[in-house]
């Protein structure tokens, strides 16, 4: 039995080497693109936020005679122009346009000595716009002078009891959890969907190739003539796609954990501590955890390639099969979505959860063993169908 | 010896073929639908001697693919059974592949392996291993004029010499019963010649042959005996010049279109 399988897999692993299309998905996205997009995605977001922090903002203020003292703070802070507007009716189309960044409105106090309110206008559209927090910098720095000089004309003099007068209740905050844990929670969602996006894009190439083109070049009909049994023949092929989505993950591993290596001091000390407080025996669990994944996968595009007539009808069935990867691995990256008995139960997504928990080091170990067990059985009664499907005359002589 | 005895093979209907709505019919309904399944060949009877050569005509459509497909057990029958020197296709698929080799004009070749890895692979498949199969790829090589591109990647070959490589693959295994199904198809002379020399060549070696085939002078030039499947059905059994007797002038042809009737598509 074993020399018809290996006989199989060894002519499909040699076919599909030969594929450029293939290598390309199998190595060259994975090695090399992913790195590659994440060395652009971060220098394009530090170089934004670079712009955003140093950009001269221009701005207009309107009722400065009500706070003595705005003026003449955002005039005398360097990455502040003043621009003249007429009107306040005029800010949201200045906005617009681009002939000022910001306008501040002074509220009319509400009684001597209470609160002043300025009102910030501005494009709060851009995730990376720092208009806000520059604004507020200053705006908190004026009110400290304020409130500095309010308090000694009440008699407080000294600083400390301005504070206790100003602030008297203050919050300290001292997170639990480790730093591995909070980094985790907020980057542990992205590395699963990666593996899992690739390792499905890695077996989908060879899957295609493997069964609905040896319908379509006419070789499949040779092939079921030779005297092994036909399950012997899916599960060579199987074996080939499993390969291909196997490599593929464990390459985007490697592309990722190579960038890393190379560029992860640039991201700041807390990522490379994270990744290197991923132990040896985590990366075995998150290696085994893309071992049932790419069986999965494998098995489903293997039944959906059987069933196509040809390599574009197979193509138009797993477009949408996309989605139905995409959506459960996202699911890891969504706050608030955790790893319990339920979301262990939703194939994929209990994967892309569980190795989000490896990378956080909160793995339940026992929620580890149920979901290895039900992704295998599941990857079984696929390939169990893929082998249905092989034997299968209407499937096989589809017209 | 090949022994055929009430051979059928239907296939389930998705759904009764209809006349479209407003449509007058394109013709008389085939007898071959019956109700929700397709009847594509109904009790098939005939016997084939060892090292025979049988040509196997009929009209498109008329069940020759399928009647082959079924005695190569790519198909299993409905109903019936054929054997092949005792080997059941039914109850033993296996070892009738081991005996059998099949050569179809769209049979397609692997393109990114070259001819010797092909032959490799199917060998393997076939059971061979070491000196015996690299004994038998030689031998193959050798008949078939193959040494030039033995290496080159199937899909740089030209269509004569694709065709020689699906014949070795077709024989890696010497197979005592052949199955050619229309192999000249599309084919220019010399290499539709090859293919009948290799035809002839099965005989001399004394195995078994079916050709099913649309060329006439292929037909009178190779075959011992002609089978003739209409509508799925077995409605001539005789030898070459029984078959001419049918035809006006004793022509091929002629006799054909006697036997399936003058309007069939043959």
């Amino acid at each position: 039995m074993r020399s018809g399988i290996l006989t199989v897999f060894r002519k499909e692993l040699l076919e599909v080497g030969r594929d450029r299309k293939t290598l390309i998905f199998m190595i060259v996205l994975p090695l090399l693109l992913i790195p590659l997009i994440i060395q652009i995605t971060t220098d394009f977001v530090a170089d934004a936020e670079q712009e955003a922090a140093s950009a001269t903002l221009d701005y207009a203020i309107f009722g400065q005679e009500r706070l003595p003292g705005l003026a003449e703070t955002f005039a005398s802070t360097p990455g502040f122009e003043a621009v003249p507007l007429d009107d306040p009716a005029q800010i949201p189309q200045a906005v617009t346009d681009g002939r000022i960044d910001l306008a501040l409105v002074v509220e009319p106090l509400a009684q001597a000595g209470g609160q002043h309110v300025v009102q910030l206008h501005y494009n709060n559209a851009p995730l990376t716009s720092k208009v806000k927090p520059r604004t507020n910098e200053v705006l908190t720095r004026l009110g400290s002078d304020v409130r500095r000089e309010r308090l000694e004309a009440l008699g407080l003099g000294d600083p400390a009891l301005q504070l206790g007068v100003a602030e008297p209740v203050v919050m300290v905050e001292r997170g639990t959890a480790p730093m591995r844990e909070v980094l985790g929670e907020r980057i542990g969602g992205m590395l699963p969907y990666m593996f899992i996006i690739f390792c499905f894009l890695g077996a989908m190439y060879p899957a295609i190739d493997l069964a609905a083109g040896e319908k379509e070049r006419g070789t499949l009909e040779t092939l079921l003539l030779v005297p092994i049994p036909r399950h012997q023949v899916v599960l060579g092929k199987f074996l080939v796609v499993f390969t291909a989505g196997v490599v593929s993950a464990v390459l985007t591993l490697v592309g990722l954990g190579g960038w890393l290596a190379l560029k992860g001091d640039e991201l700041g000390g807390d990522i490379g501590a994270v990744m290197q407080s991923i132990g040896a025996t985590d990366l075995v669990l998150i290696a085994t955890m893309l071992v049932p994944t790419a069986a999965i996968f494998a098995a489903l595009l293997l039944c959906i390639s059987i069933y196509a007539k040809s390599f574009k009808e197979a193509q138009s069935y797993i477009a949408p099969l996309n989605m139905l990867v995409i959506l459960p691995a996202f699911l890891a990256m969504l706050p608030g979505v955790e790893l319990n008995w339920k979301t262990a139960s939703i194939p994929i997504a209990n994967i892309s959860l569980a190795i989000k928990e490896l990378i956080k080091g909160t793995m339940d170990y026992s929620v580890l063993v149920a979901i290895l067990g039900s992704s295998t059985l599941l990857a079984a009664i696929l390939l169990w169908i893929s082998t249905l499907w092989f034997r299968r005359e209407d499937v096989l002589f589809r017209q | 010896m090949l022994e055929v005895v009430g051979l059928s093979k239907s296939f389930a209907l998705a759904k009764p073929r209809g006349r479209p709505r407003g449509r007058a019919p394109a013709g008389p309904p085939d007898p071959r639908e019956d109700g929700r399944r397709f009847h594509a060949i109904r009790n098939i009877d005939f016997t084939v001697q060892t090292g025979r050569i049988v040509g196997l005509l009929g009209p498109n459509g008329a069940g020759k693919t399928t009647l082959l497909r079924v005695l190569s057990t790519a198909l299993r029958p409905s109903a019936g059974t054929a054997t092949f020197d005792g080997v059941d296709i039914v109850r033993e698929p296996l070892a009738v592949r081991r005996i059998l080799g099949f050569l179809s004009g769209n049979t397609g070749l692997y393109g990114r392996l070259t001819p010797r890895e092909m032959l490799v692979y199917f060998g393997r498949l076939h059971g061979l291993r070491g000196p015996e199969l690299e004994r038998r790829i030689d031998d193959l090589v050798d008949r078939l004029g193959m040494q030039s591109y033995l290496d080159r990647r199937n899909d740089t070959l030209s269509a004569g010499m694709k065709q020689r490589v699906s014949i070795a693959r077709t024989l890696i295994h010497d197979p005592s019963v052949v199955v050619f199904d229309e192999p000249t198809t599309g084919l220019d002379v010399a290499a539709a010649e090859t293919i009948l020399r290799l035809v002839e060549r099965c005989r001399d070696d004394g195995k078994t042959v079916l050709l099913s085939t649309h060329h006439m002078h292929e037909v009178a030039r190779v075959c011992d005996r002609v089978l003739v499947v209409h509508q799925g059905e077995l409605v001539f059994s005789g030898s070459v010049e029984q078959m001419r007797e049918h035809g006006e002038g004793g022509t091929l042809d002629r006799a054909l279109l006697s036997i399936v009737g003058e309007g069939a598509d043959a």
